[in-house]
């Protein structure tokens, strides 16, 4: 190996062609054909063929949490809940200031 | 063919022209695949990963710049990605060729053993510097190109590549002596 500094911009052959051997296996022949083969047929495939893929999974699941919701929704309601203000006057309700003296009066003559 | 015409045909969807490329620079990903993960098929996987996103995002390869360092920084970064995915599924990680060391003088020649210790030296560095120096001195790329595949100063490749290379020497120099 070479001493260069920092500041040599010039690769060293030796170490070069040590690290290349070092990193290099005998199967390079297997291995291009392998990663050539892969890489056509994924390249060859299409959104349409990922989404596909995809859509018998997404749609297990959409009906599964369809079905979950219609069994979570379909539960019939326990005993009507009292709320006070359920005899209220809807003047009372859905006004939003002060309601009149007169609707209140009549709300209490009318026992509501 | 130049590689700029065969990426040209494959943006056409020739998937033999892409064929050519991978044939053409499957072995240099494999090793610069390989400085990141070790020898084991994770650094295959990485490979392939990357020439994959690379047919598929070859429509944007602009024609008038080089292949090779477009390719490669894909396939690095396919590589670190996995790297990291590694580290997630297996914190205490061993590269392969560290898990490979401590073979007998009797089991090979001097020279297998200088390559063993090589690969065990080369895994000690830091990931960067291991990348900068495997890309420049094995794989013959320059430091701008490098810079640009680690995200980092031209500068700062040229100190990886430097603190790379002495670290490798200290480590061999000590088989020499072991050896002599």
């Amino acid at each position: 190996m070479t001493d260069f500094t920092p500041f040599d911009g010039r690769p060293d052959p030796v170490l070069g062609a040590e690290l290349r051997a070092a990193l290099t296996t005998a199967d390079a022949e297997e291995f291009l054909a392998r990663t050539r083969a892969a890489v056509l047929e994924a390249g060859a495939e299409t959104a349409w063929d990922v989404l596909s893929r995809w859509a018998p999974r997404g749609m297990l699941a959409a009906a599964a949490a369809a079905a979950l919701a219609w069994v979570l929704a379909g539960q019939p309601a326990d005993e009507p809940t009292f709320s006070p203000l359920a005899s209220a006057p809807v003047q009372l309700e859905v006004s939003p200031g002060q309601p009149e003296a007169t609707v209140i009066t009549i709300a209490v003559l009318e026992g509501r | 063919m130049e590689d700029a015409e065969l990426a040209l045909r494959a943006a056409g969807d020739d998937g033999e022209a892409f064929g050519q490329l991978v044939d053409r620079h499957g072995l240099a990903a494999r090793r610069v695949a390989r400085a990141i993960l070790g020898l084991g098929e994770d650094a295959d996987d990485a490979v392939q990963n990357g020439f994959i996103a690379a047919w598929r995002a070859i429509g944007r390869f602009d024609q008038r710049r080089p292949f090779r360092p477009w390719l490669m920084r894909i396939v690095a970064n396919a590589a670190l990605d996995l790297h990291r995915r590694r580290k997630v599924r297996d914190a205490v990680a061993i590269p392969d060729y560290v898990a490979t060391s401590g073979v007998g003088p009797d089991r090979a020649t001097d020279h297998a053993l200088f390559r063993e210790r090589l690969q065990e030296a080369l895994a000690q560095l830091p990931e960067k510097q291991r990348i900068a120096v495997v890309m420049f001195d094995a794989e013959g790329y320059g430091h701008a190109e490098i810079a640009e595949v680690l995200g980092v100063p031209e500068g700062t490749v040229r100190s990886y590549v430097f603190h790379a290379r002495r670290a490798l020497r200290t480590a061999l120099d000590a088989f020499k002596e072991d050896t002599s």
